[in-house]
């Protein structure tokens, strides 16, 4: 009964293998069906603030983007079709894709660019981080001009940020429920999929675009965002099927789900990481011996093993990591482990009996679990910690006096960006907004400045070797890995690629089979 | 005034009221009764054996683990309970036995703390308040009952997001929850028997207020009370565990067992051992410390009627 069981199933197998093949080759792909990712619910939905992934997944899918940028971090046109840079780096001209219409059936032109990118400003969009100062103009319904302030290397991933999502013209509040019969109104993209519900709190469904302008896209006929916000339900509903698609996986859940029947696992290499970080203006790491202990005091072999069972890649002491394969410098000298060389460079710093500090951290990504650890470790040095586990969102808080930019000693999670200057420029320069370490290095300042309008690649990478350098003899900061982010699928779903940033997965060419 | 008039009044009492061994004798009598009544029901004699074992354990629990309780045993990270490792090893190779043993300290103290302040507060304002009357009754239970309108959890959420997480913190809010529950039980004790003779007659004796209070009517309310502070514990103990558990309560390395069972639930399917065992401790000890209260409320019963 059993044999015949297997023998009739292999047979389908090969009946439904041999259909998709020809479909295949035919240029048919099996189309159609609905996907139910589970995620946590999102909050802010204004496409050029809401900036997590779970909002980025929910509005990329409604809107578009003048270029994407791919996994693998190249930028391919979108909205549009091409572009041309002036000599001087000062001047980028886009030519717009024809025929492209919004959900409200209105035709796309530039001045809806133009109104997005001035938003983009006005609102303070995070966005405006990598695209620097400039001017958009448009001579024409489908040419677009923006102005630099100074050359910026990275602008086209400023162009191509998760928030630079096209919004009509005109629009004043995207994304905003709207009382009367079409609550739904604001939500007016040029995206593959249009809302048509959304329970606060619950789910959010999207239905297939039928006039959307890139032909044969999307494949599936709606989409479903079930809001779970516990990471464990969320494992738990993929295993039952109630979703197809759950992404950033917790490091402790990933071996329940390698090898489960049913369940494809996805692993992306990003330069997600945590920031084991001293203050340099207060405290102890004032003292740059002090930073120096840390660093040798610190085994990042063993964390990795023991907190992400190897799965990361082990990191040095700044935050260019593999994510960039043209500027991650493979040779670089690891950081050794050295408890001994740690307790002499504390005493020539002043602290022969050791120090004690009080480490702050968040509970999320298992960085609770890294702080208990390094407890571990660093007794072997004679620092003795205490830990604070705060709540992710408080900690990041503004209005918390205590919060990540004030500790002396602190766990800091830095997601995935386009380029290492989304670190460097944010949280390194002096004065940037992020700079958590309160740490000012005129040379490395200078050389931040310098890779930003650098646009040839082994230049670049040369500027950030130096930096590298910096952040190892005097730097505050400790990386103990580059973590890949984990997602998983029910194997029945095919074609979905997931990028660093988990929320900018395109689901155009999704399928349920 | 109290100081001379102390004499006198514990003279007169000795003259006047009926005849009492001592109170300490007393005292001790009943509570070798209590213990006796206790032993007689199998379920009241089995929390009290839970509750002297858990009370060893906070005791000498440290001393007897073999491994201390943030001690990373290197190579030794999900091991499954064995010999060596009576109850396995969590994610980073912690001894679980371990653990369980040194949390036991933390888990009783902190609740059995918080408790004991809350029911002595309780205690003193629920007499007063039902011995004085009037408009200082009517508005400290008021007071107390808008905070017994606010649910438990949420008011230790807010609280504690306010003063941080850390055991005082915890005992503070245990302490403010329990306060206004254990003023109420008491007060209304203390009403049944507030126009009793022997009220009245140490009144009449012209007896201070608080010989009133503490001689008169404490050991008068006090099987009341006894109850109360065990049911009380018993809740403390698992409030003080869901704080651990969401992350609230003692930070890490902590081996409080609702901080365990959180750190250890989402490994569940590698390392079941590092969530079943402090689960199942807080579980034993709750139902423990309940079946004690539960016994002692028997007995109350029948002897107080």
């Amino acid at each position: 009964m059993q044999r015949l069981d297997i023998r009739k199933s292999r047979i389908f197998i090969l009946v439904a293998m041999l259909l998709l093949i020809t479909g295949s080759v035919f240029g048919v792909r099996a189309a159609g069906g609905t996907l139910k990712v589970g995620m946590v619910a999102p909050k802010v939905l204004d496409p050029a603030l809401g900036s997590n992934d779970p909002e980025v997944l929910f509005n990329r899918s409604i809107y578009d983007y003048l270029v994407d940028v791919l996994p693998d971090r190249t930028i391919a046109p979108n909205l549009a079709t091409e572009w041309k840079v002036s000599d001087d780096g000062l001047t980028y001209t886009f030519t717009l894709q024809e025929g492209v219409k919004f959900h409200d059936g209105s035709d796309f032109s530039s001045a809806d660019v133009v109104f997005t990118f001035q938003r983009l400003v006005t609102v303070k969009s995070p966005a405006t981080n990598l695209l620097g100062e400039f001017e958009v103009t448009a001579p024409d319904a489908k040419t677009v001009v923006f102005t630099l302030k100074a050359p910026n290397a990275d602008f086209l991933y400023g162009i191509g940020n998760q928030l630079s999502l096209i919004i009509k013209n005109g629009t004043e509040k995207p994304n905003e429920i709207a009382t009367g019969d079409k609550p739904y109104a604001n939500f007016n993209g040029t995206g593959p999929f249009m809302l048509t519900e959304y329970k606060d709190g619950e789910s959010a469904t999207l239905t297939k675009n039928p006039t959307y302008w890139k032909s044969g896209q999307p494949l599936l006929d709606s989409v479903e965002f079930k809001f779970i916000n516990d990471p464990v339900t969320q494992v738990n509903a993929l295993k039952s099927g109630d979703v197809d698609f759950i992404f950033k996986i917790s490091p402790d859940q990933v071996s329940g789900l390698d090898g489960a029947e049913g369940i494809s696992l996805i692993q992306t290499t990003t330069n997600q990481h945590p920031v084991i970080r001293l203050r340099t203006d207060e405290g102890p790491g004032k003292d740059v011996k002090v930073r120096q202990a840390f660093k040798y005091a610190t085994d990042r072999t063993e964390l990795n093993e023991l907190v992400l069972e190897g799965r990361g890649t082990v990191g040095n002491n700044d935050p260019i990591g593999p994510g960039y394969a043209a500027f991650f410098d493979k040779d670089i000298k690891v950081q050794e482990y050295d408890p001994e060389k740690a307790k002499a460079l504390l005493a020539e710093a002043g602290y022969p009996d050791g120090l004690t500090v009080t480490l702050q951290t968040i509970n999320v990504l298992g960085y609770d679990t890294l702080a208990t650890v390094l407890q571990q470790q660093w007794a072997k040095a004679g620092i003795t910690v205490e830990i604070q586990v705060n709540e992710e969102g408080f900690y990041y808080d503004d209005s918390n006096p205590n919060n990540w930019l004030k500790a002396d000693l602190g766990i800091t999670g830095w997601g995935d960006r386009p380029a290492p200057q989304g670190y460097l420029a944010q949280a390194y320069e002096t004065g940037a907004a992020y700079n958590e370490t309160h740490w000012s290095d005129p040379d490395l300042d200078m050389l931040i400045q310098e890779a930003s309008v650098t646009t040839d690649e082994t230049a670049r990478a040369g500027i950030y070797n130096k930096i590298s350098d910096i952040f190892n003899e005097s730097g505050p900061i400790i990386i103990p890995w580059f973590a890949p982010v984990f997602s998983a699928s029910r194997s029945n779903i095919t074609g979905i690629t997931v990028a660093p940033f988990p929320g900018l997965t395109d689901l155009r060419g999704v399928s349920v089979s | 005034m109290g100081i001379t008039k102390q004499p006198m009044a514990s003279l007169t009492s000795e003259i006047t009221t009926q005849p009492e061994p001592s109170r300490l004798k007393q005292l001790l009598s009943t509570l070798f009764n209590v213990l006796k009544q206790l032993a007689s029901r199998p379920l009241s004699l089995i929390g009290l054996v839970v509750v002297v074992l858990f009370i060893l354990m906070a005791i000498f629990g440290s001393t007897v683990a073999p491994y201390k309780f943030d001690a990373l045993i290197k190579g030794a990270a999900r091991q499954a309970p064995s010999a060596a490792y009576l109850f396995g090893t969590d994610k980073l190779g912690r001894d679980v036995f371990s653990r369980v043993l040194w949390g036991a300290r933390e888990v009783i103290s902190i609740p059995g703390i918080a408790t004991t302040i809350a029911v002595a507060i309780g205690a003193i304002i629920g007499m007063a308040t039902a011995y004085f009357g009037g408009w200082i009754d009517e508005v400290v239970s008021r007071l107390l009952d808008s905070l017994l309108a606010i649910p438990a959890l949420l008011l230790a959420l807010v609280m504690l997001g306010v003063i941080g997480p850390s055991p005082i913190g915890i005992v503070i809010v245990i302490v403010l929850l329990y306060v206004p529950i254990v003023t109420r039980v008491i007060r209304s004790a203390t009403l049944n028997i507030r126009s009793s003779g022997f009220i009245e007659a140490a009144k009449l004796r012209g007896e201070a207020n608080w010989y009133i209070l503490f001689r008169e009517i404490l050991p008068s309310v006090l099987p009341a009370l006894t109850v109360e502070a065990a049911l009380r514990f018993s809740y403390a103990i698992f409030l003080t565990a869901s704080l651990g558990f969401l992350g609230l309560g003692v930070q890490p390395p902590s081996p409080d067992w609702g901080r365990m069972v959180n750190e250890a639930r989402e490994s569940y399917e590698r390392t079941p051992w590092a969530l079943w065992y402090p689960a199942a401790a807080i579980a034993v000890l709750v139902i423990g410390v309940n079946l004690l209260a539960d016994g002692l409320r028997r007995i109350f019963r029948y002897e107080g009627g």
